[in-house]
């Protein structure tokens, strides 16, 4: 049995000078142009994406001569938290800045460093995610989609689904099978970047039941991609993909989806004077949210490090999805308002909003029962 | 600190399992004190674990007692460990002559104001203290007063774990004769109590953890081992992950003493364990089944201190209650820069 480490990480003069840069360019830059601020990073909002570039804040941990920040871990993780708290748009970068880069800088080519990482620190090039496809969800090794060798590249047949924001993002990191399934399961797979302007590329728009067009299918009809767009080993897809996952796993992200709700709920009941009752789930939550943030800070921390902690991460998105998605089962008993999807609800829209897309947050990025299973498997019973 | 927990824990750990060779639970439990296990914890020198260099202590402070203390509790040590630590400490911060006698820790939060009695429920291992350190709050200030167990009514009392929890009664005119303790409020003892639980709590999870992940990978039904079904594996890593946060928590409000947000982290602390501790019970008794329901079985050791502790120095709806409270009252009307200003 491996230990689980949250060794707990105190932040310092340096992060706490950034965190009021943050907050200081959120005052100046108004309000958002969205709706909704739930979930606010599976939100695109590329004018925002652009800004924050300006600032410096995308590709802040990366090494400087591709013209990252050369920042901490701790650093970065202080200006996410603070746009998801603020509920800033964020979904534009925010997969090519927090695990297509790291993934590159990990396992990519020299070429494919200088060609994407300067593109996506300025805000100019956007990444989605490639891979789960229809018949496969939780079990991702199942897939489908096929990378042909041909002469000077790759060929691609086949669809990937649940795609956000294919339609506006620029290049893909799709996982493929390059050599046909074998006894061991997790062979065979390549990542390939594929850009989705490219000829034989369908994108097919699929609506969520909280009315949203994020969601995409995408097929792909004998798409050339070259040798040169191939990350890291052929046939070692998986590894490299487990790797990303410590970055996808662990953030802020994964237990502030419904943060709003939370702070719009204790001012509603504060200024409506009736907080007695509320007070203990209040505190609760609270608590909560504490400590998950240290928990997520401590892996933040251990991948400064150089460490690949995948099981904390895990631990992290387990939890912290639960925490997302509870929140507003105990909000709206507290709060006593029927929830309410119109415009300018206030806390009623908030309510809606967290209920509609509470199912997602335990889903994207890998299930409840998946991660549970990592956890088993650290614990030494699979 | 982590060099620190490492020196206390190699040897601690050696007493500790030392401990649980011999009677210690049914002499604690029958009523009597483990006069030998109590002579040995003091000639290892841990009574002074939190004291000041100057105080003639190891100076580890209440940080480096935690660490003590989470080892009493993975190893369901029946010394009052976390209650002479602590008044040791409160004595020699109030400039009272430390002695090896046992003093444990009680605390008034209102002032006094006459001559009625004081009754107290379920003060721990009040019947084998020597004395009572008393501590309460006087015109801003925090007082204390040694009160001998002779002069005071004890009527024994034991949670479900069969520790000692005795009701007190004494005289207000007892505490007469006091000393005032610098710098530090009856709040700070309450949540530094509630902590020190904590801590204990987080020993006792491992434990109850390691524990059943041994027995899942022991036990085998269906013909195989039952640690291979997913219904037992998903509920097991609920169990991994409270147990880590509980320690996380732990430990963050560790690294939070002597500051300014220091009870707020605490009570995030004595809430998670305390959530924790249910779940882990559950969990565990449901994965030994029947020979964990028995007394023979030393999972019991480990779950009944759980369920007494999770109650014992404020349970999760009080802390909650006082932290949900501190957030409405806010003055910042904003949760996120409390948040955030709790780790700099």
């Amino acid at each position: 049995m491996k230990k689980l480490n949250f060794s707990p990480v105190l932040t310092g003069e340096k992060e706490a000078l950034l965190r009021t840069e943050v907050r200081s360019f959120l005052r100046d830059y108004g309000s958002f142009n969205v709706s909704n601020i739930i979930d606010s990073w599976s939100i695109c909002d590329p004018e925002l994406s652009r800004a924050l570039a300006a600032k410096g804040w995308l590709g802040m941990t990366w090494p400087t001569e591709y013209g990252g920040g050369g920042r901490s871990y701790l650093e970065r993780y202080v200006v996410i938290e603070e746009l998801l708290a603020a509920g800033a748009p964020v979904g534009a970068h925010w997969v090519a800045d927090r695990q297509s880069g790291p993934l590159l800088l990990r396992f990519g080519t020299e070429e494919q460093r200088q060609y994407f990482l300067p593109k996506i620190i300025q805000g100019e090039c956007f990444f989605a995610i490639g891979m789960s496809e229809p018949n496969s969800g939780s079990d991702l090794a199942s897939i489908k989609t096929r990378a042909e060798k041909v002469d000077g590249g790759w060929l691609i047949n086949g669809s990937k689904i649940w795609t956000s924001w294919a339609h506006v993002c620029h290049q893909m990191i799709t996982l493929c099978r390059t050599a046909p399934p074998s006894d061991n399961r997790h062979a065979g797979m390549s990542q390939l970047i594929v850009n989705l302007d490219h000829e034989g590329i369908t994108v097919r728009p699929i609506i969520t039941l909280a009315g949203e067009a994020h969601f995409n299918e995408i097929f792909f009809d004998d798409v050339f991609v070259p040798d040169n767009r191939l990350i890291g080993q052929v046939n070692e897809g998986w590894s490299q993909v487990v790797a990303e996952l410590a970055f996808e796993r662990s953030g802020p992200e994964r237990f502030l989806s419904s943060y709003q709700l939370l702070e719009a709920s204790i001012k509603e009941l504060r200024e409506a004077n009736v907080t007695q009752q509320a007070e203990p789930i209040i505190g609760q939550f609270v608590a909560r949210l504490m400590v998950l943030r240290q928990m997520s800070l401590s892996v933040a921390n251990q991948l400064q490090e150089g460490k690949l902690p995948i099981n904390e991460a895990s631990v992290v998105k387990d939890l912290g999805t639960s925490f997302e998605q509870e929140l507003p089962e105990a909000m709206r008993l507290i709060l006593a308002t029927e929830p309410r999807s119109t415009a300018n609800g206030g806390v009623a829209r908030l309510l809606s909003d967290s209920i509609l897309k509470a199912p997602s947050f335990s889903l994207r990025g890998g299930t409840r029962e998946i991660l549970r299973g990592i956890i088993a498997r650290g614990l030494g019973l699979r | 600190m982590n060099e620190l927990a490492q020196l206390i824990e190699e040897s601690a750990t050696r007493l500790f399992e030392d401990f649980s060779n011999g009677n210690g639970h049914e002499l604690m439990e029958a009523g009597q004190f483990p006069e030998k296990l109590w002579a040995d914890f003091l000639a290892d020198g841990w009574l002074t674990t939190l004291l000041s260099e100057d105080d003639g202590g190891s100076g580890l402070g209440l940080a480096g007692g935690c660490v003590l203390m989470r080892l009493a509790g993975y190893h369901t040590v029946p010394l009052p460990v976390v209650e002479s630590l602590i008044a040791v400490y409160l004595a020699a911060k109030s400039g009272v002559e430390h002695t090896e006698e046992l003093l444990v820790p009680v605390v008034l939060s209102e002032p006094i104001n006459g001559q009625s009695d004081i009754a107290l429920l379920g003060v721990p291992w009040a019947r084998h203290a020597t004395s009572l350190l008393v501590v309460f709050p006087s015109d801003n200030e925090t007082r204390v007063s040694i009160l001998s167990c002779q002069d005071v009514t004890i009527t024994s009392g034991q949670n479900m774990a069969g520790e000692p929890r005795d009701d007190v009664i004494f005289n207000q005119d007892q505490l007469n004769k006091s000393q005032q303790l610098h710098g530090i409020t009856i709040q700070q003892i309450d949540s530094w109590l509630a902590l020190s639980r904590a801590a204990q709590m987080t020993g006792a999870l491992q434990h109850v953890l390691e524990m059943t992940v041994d027995f899942a990978n022991e036990r085998s039904q269906f013909g195989r081992q039952i640690g291979k079904f997913q219904a037992v594996q998903q509920q097991m890593a609920v169990l991994a992950e409270m147990t880590s946060a509980s320690i996380c928590a732990v430990d963050a409000a560790i690294d939070h003493l002597e500051t300014e947000q220091e009870w707020e982290l605490i009570a995030c602390a004595k809430i998670t364990v305390g959530e924790s501790a249910g779940y882990a019970a559950k969990t565990a008794h449901a994965v030994h089944a029947a020979i964990g329901f028995t007394q023979e079985y030393p999972l019991q050791l480990s779950t009944r201190r759980l369920w007494s502790w999770r109650d014992e120095c404020g349970n999760e709806a009080q802390w909650s209650a006082k932290l949900g409270q501190h957030c409405f009252d806010l003055k910042t009307d904003n949760l996120w820069s409390w948040l955030t200003t709790q780790t700099g």
